[in-house]
């Protein structure tokens, strides 16, 4: 099994690469159904948003074991504009309308843990961890 | 090579055990088991230090030990008959071969080897029964699980989930699950759900319960709630939740009436043969 | 790569079989509101039963596509979402609250000759 994987986030195809990876990986470490669904999405939202604001970055996603505890880590990182309110970045928008940017509150959300690291002009850092049930 | 503890207690086996049950009984005296009978102690405590002198000598082949404290765990005896009889194996031992040394350093000798011997013994043990307790909630959780949540169809068409508890966040999502999972493999055009046994619907739970609901409509069947009562109403109204999108009834017989609607059918009543 | 768009009598038949990257989703958006166009159909189903994943992206294309097709006036029905992708859907906040819905291509052809025609 890969330990760990890494995808450049450059151009819209890297999305679904990305994508592809996260729904391999989460497959072979015995994810059900559901949460393959949410890790592969999760994985998506954020490479769209490396993608969209940042230009490029990358998406990293590896097998964890905390303590006999089995998860998938990914991380998203970029040296993009970074974000200039994390904890309104982190706020639910009302209207789903919006569809791009509705994403970090959903991705954490659709994981079990969520960490955002942001500096304006230096970049954003994410890690997104999802547990095997 | 024999360790000097290993030989004593190869040498003094019929004393160490003999005093050994003798300390075992009188435990037992002092704090009976209410449930455990006196013929039945005893043949245990036999079995016992059995186990515990071929576990000893055998140097580690722990599959006697394995048996017996499965099977005493298995019986419903408390943990601590077991790791009572450790303890007590430890100080009969280390009462009928301290006497052996000659001086304090070979006493201090004895002391650790005989730790050596008996530490393993009640690790195994206490990692054995933790493990029959993990493998027993494991197995409860599940039972729990698969209880939880069941989407029963009624007949062609429709279906109810029954929910009945507490609602956490971990079982909103088996439920979400097993309700869209079910409407699928029914074909459920109408799916209701029931919280007359949801004893408290606070906000959180009022939330898991709409999600699931606009979940059912994307897998393209519809949702019925039923069972609300007037408290439940007021927190719905309270949160700002509009739930217009989903009809909602306070029974489950009137909640069966809209689905037939909902799927365009209805129950007629049939004339009794012969009375016509 | 096109996703192939089928008539068949007064409808459009759309089954998704791809992986949706960004460039197929706008593509197909573009393709249908122009068949919609060309054929003057009332009714739309796109099925959705072989997508394992809708992101934020991919479901705003989806019901902008519902609404553009309304504007041609087209109804369209999605069907087959699968349990999973209705999950992450919720779980992104995404209801589709205005998209109609059925369980299956049948189910959602029914559900297209009722309302165009009953």
């Amino acid at each position: 099994m890969r330990t760990q994987s890494c995808i450049k986030i450059k151009n819209e195809w890297n999305i679904v690469q990305a994508r592809q990876l996260g729904r391999d990986l989460s497959k072979q470490l015995g994810f059900q159904t559901v949460d393959q669904a949410r890790i592969t999405t999760a994985i998506s939202e954020l490479a769209r948003n490396i993608y969209l604001y940042a230009n490029d970055g990358f998406i990293k996603v590896e097998p964890i074991n905390d303590m006999g505890k089995l998860g998938l880590k990914v991380v998203s990182s970029d040296k993009g504009p970074g974000i200039k309110d994390v904890r309104k970045a982190m706020e639910d928008g009302y209207t789903t309308s919006g569809g791009l940017g509705a994403g970090l509150p959903g991705v954490k959300r659709l994981m079990d843990e969520f960490k955002i690291h942001s500096q304006e002009g230096v970049g954003t850092e994410i890690v997104a961890i999802k547990w095997l049930r | 090579m024999d360790s000097p503890v290993i030989a004593h207690l190869k040498e003094h086996k019929d004393k160490i055990v003999e005093l050994w049950m003798k300390k075992m009984d009188e435990a037992a005296a002092e704090a009976p088991q209410s449930n455990i009978n006196y013929k039945a102690l005893i043949t245990t405590n036999e079995t016992f230090a059995e186990v515990i002198y071929n576990y000893i000598l055998n140097d580690g082949s722990s599959r006697n030990l394995n048996e017996f404290i499965g099977r005493i765990l298995q019986f419903g005896w408390p943990l601590s008959y077991l790791t009572h009889g450790i303890q007590v194996f430890r100080r009969v031992v280390i009462e009928v071969i301290g006497g052996k040394a000659e001086n304090t350093k070979e006493l201090l000798q004895l002391y650790q080897q005989t730790d050596a011997i008996i530490d393993p013994i009640s690790n195994k043990l206490i990692h054995d029964a933790a493990e029959q307790w993990e493998n027993t909630v494991y197995l409860q959780k599940n039972a729990l699980m698969e209880l939880s949540a069941p989407l029963i169809p009624v007949m062609e068409k429709i279906s109810v989930m029954p929910l009945i508890g507490t609602i956490d966040t971990e079982r909103a999502k088996l439920i979400m699950e097993n309700l869209l999972e079910g409407v699928i493999e029914h074909r459920s055009e109408v799916v209701l759900i029931d919280i007359t046994g949801v004893p408290i619907v606070d906000t959180m739970v009022a939330h898991h319960i709409i999600q699931a609901a606009e979940a059912v409509r994307l897998v393209g069947a519809k949702c019925i709630l039923v069972g609300i009562r007037p408290e439940i109403a007021q927190t719905i109204v309270n949160l700002g939740i509009t739930l217009s999108d989903f009809p909602t009834r306070s029974t489950l017989k009137e909640g069966i009436e809209t689905a037939l609607k909902m799927t365009k059918r209805e129950i007629v009543f049939i004339d009794q043969e012969g009375s016509d | 790569m096109r996703i192939p768009i089928l008539k068949l009598h007064d409808y459009l038949l759309i089954s998704i079989q791809v992986e949706l990257d960004d460039q197929t989703a706008i593509q197909f958006q573009q393709d249908l509101l122009e068949k919609i166009h060309e054929t003057g159909v009332k009714g739309v189903v796109i099925d959705l039963t072989s997508v394992d994943m809708i992101d934020s992206y991919i479901a705003k294309i989806l019901s902008d596509v519902v609404r553009m097709s309304s504007l041609l006036g087209a109804k369209v029905v999605l069907t087959g979402i699968r349990p999973a992708v209705a999950i992450t859907l919720i779980d992104l906040g995404i209801t589709l609250k205005d998209v109609p819905t059925a369980l299956d291509l049948e189910k959602g052809l029914e559900k297209l000759q009722q309302e165009l025609e009953g």
